[in-house]
């Protein structure tokens, strides 16, 4: 917090005189502003790309170290700590954990990688995708938008527009994100939960199935919205929304052409009439902000 | 002659260059370490650009001290920009913008309890969602629903930051001015 390089001594005074600052700071800062509105225009062209994807592969690993270190702290302040009966099962699974570790230390990344792998595997059993597992370098770091930064790029075969995909602990692979935009090493995803995030979305209920509009709605305090749903389908709470893939059957050049259908979205919480369309508010399968490793869907023939 | 201002010119670039990675340093700590349950981070940069400024103002050097508040936010926001999906300058702007309306209000004041420090923080927290909200959400926004979740949790959780560093900032400084 120091400043170790101003130039010259600071000498803070008790009470400020009347004499202000001159007007050189809010040129300063007005010249500033124009200057970051330029950059902004010149990166709106795409002509910083090269620029911003060197600087990001060098900021991924700091970024995604602390992540981890920070989701670690976490799990452990989350732990069961109120009850002595799981005190003494977390103590018991503790030292079981401790004689597993020196066995584990000298595969540990190949475990975890493992762990993940099966998980693909899984995935791909049951659905027709090719997989690429990523993980969280940076979740959303500000209340306006929800995005996260994955350590994936171009070079490992990542485009803008593939599903994104997760998996909490006994819930099914559902969809995280879309990616937004891609460098050669990181890839960046808007969350599902966003406001600007909309994808159509499929009802399935009593053998039938309608077409809707998922939106994200984070920004407006709930997480997600299946809008537009004609009035005639029967709506049920708990009934899953999964993704229509309507791009991709259709072939249209869109960015989402690369979302496969199928992919499980969420459940229903609540639904209501409105006019000539229901809306329902969703519970999404996959809790964005615990995620620590997704998937990126590549394609779906697998 | 010749050798001493060119010493005096590595140092200044030096100075700058530790400057630019404390910045960085701080970004990535706001973006991985200060992530909060509501789901999104403590708003750390935006709390120690303004009381940098406001420490600044209470020297008798403004309007260099200023000038390292405005570099502060530039380093730290395009930090952010590329830990973000925003585009580079996005959040370096709202910070700017930020810094400017909160030299604007406060130049003329008497910097004396923490009343100050608050305001300045709740206007320059205001500014910074604001220009953020405008510069990457889709139009047209849903302000009301913004602010309620948005906007208040991110101002309530930058004034309950605002006096532990505000009184750091102007402690640690203030140290450094009796050993000087």
């Amino acid at each position: 917090m120091r400043d170790l390089l101003d130039d010259k001594p600071l000498k803070l005074r008790r009470e400020r005189v009347a004499a202000p600052t001159s007007a050189r700071p809010i040129l300063l800062a007005l010249v500033l502003c124009v200057l970051v509105a330029l950059l902004l225009a010149l990166g709106s062209q795409g002509w910083l790309d090269p620029v911003r994807a060197g600087l990001q592969r060098v900021l991924a690993p700091p970024a995604q170290w602390l992540t981890s270190m920070r989701d670690d702290v976490a799990g452990w302040f989350a732990g069961p700590w109120g009850d002595a009966a799981l005190r003494e099962r977390v103590a018991e699974l503790e030292r079981e954990n401790s004689r597993l570790n020196e066995a584990l230390i000298r595969h540990e990344q190949a475990h975890v990688e493992n762990v993940f792998l099966r998980q693909q595997l899984a995935i791909q059993r049951e659905r027709p995708w090719q997989l690429l597992g990523a993980e969280v370098a940076v979740r959303a770091p500000d209340a306006g938008r929800r995005v996260m930064l994955l350590s994936r790029g171009t070079r490992d075969g990542v485009q803008p527009g593939m599903a994104v995909i997760g998996q909490n602990p006994g819930g099914p692979a559902g969809l995280v994100g879309i990616v937004e935009t891609v460098n050669s090493h990181t890839a960046e995803v808007l969350l599902l939960t966003d406001v600007g995030s909309q994808i159509s979305g499929r009802v399935l209920h009593e053998g039938r199935a309608t077409i809707g509009l998922v939106q994200g709605q984070w920004q407006r305090g709930s997480r997600l919205r299946l809008m537009q749903v004609e009035r005639a389908m029967n709506l049920a709470v708990d009934a899953p929304v999964v993704t229509a893939g309507l791009t991709a059957v259709l072939e249209l050049p869109f960015a989402l052409a690369a979302v496969p259908a199928n992919i499980p979205i969420g459940t229903i919480e609540y639904f209501e009439t409105i006019e000539q369309y229901q809306q329902a508010e969703l519970r999404p399968f996959v809790d964005t902000d615990q995620v620590r490793y997704v998937w990126v869907i590549l394609s779906q023939d697998g | 002659m010749g050798d001493s201002q060119s010493r005096r010119l590595e140092e200044r670039l030096a100075r700058e260059g530790v400057r630019i990675l404390a910045l960085i340093a701080l970004a990535l700590i706001q973006a991985t370490l200060l992530l909060t349950p509501l789901g999104f981070a403590l708003p750390l940069l935006v709390v120690l650009v303004v009381s940098r400024i406001l420490v600044g103002l209470a020297t008798p050097f403004p309007d260099s001290e200023l000038s390292y508040a405005l570099r502060w936010a530039i380093y730290g926001g395009l930090t952010l920009d590329l830990l973000t999906a925003s585009p580079l300058g996005v959040h370096a702007l709202a910070l700017l913008l930020a810094a400017l309306l909160v030299i604007l209000a406060t130049r003329r004041l008497q910097l004396g309890g923490p009343l100050i420090p608050l305001l300045a923080v709740l206007l320059a927290t205001l500014i910074y969602e604001i220009s953020l909200a405008l510069l990457t959400q889709p139009l047209p926004l849903e302000w009301f629903s913004y602010s309620r979740f948005v906007i208040l949790p991110t101002t309530l959780l930058a004034l309950i930051l605002t006096l532990p560093i505000y009184i750091t900032m102007r402690w640690v400084l203030g140290m450094r001015t009796d050993r000087d």
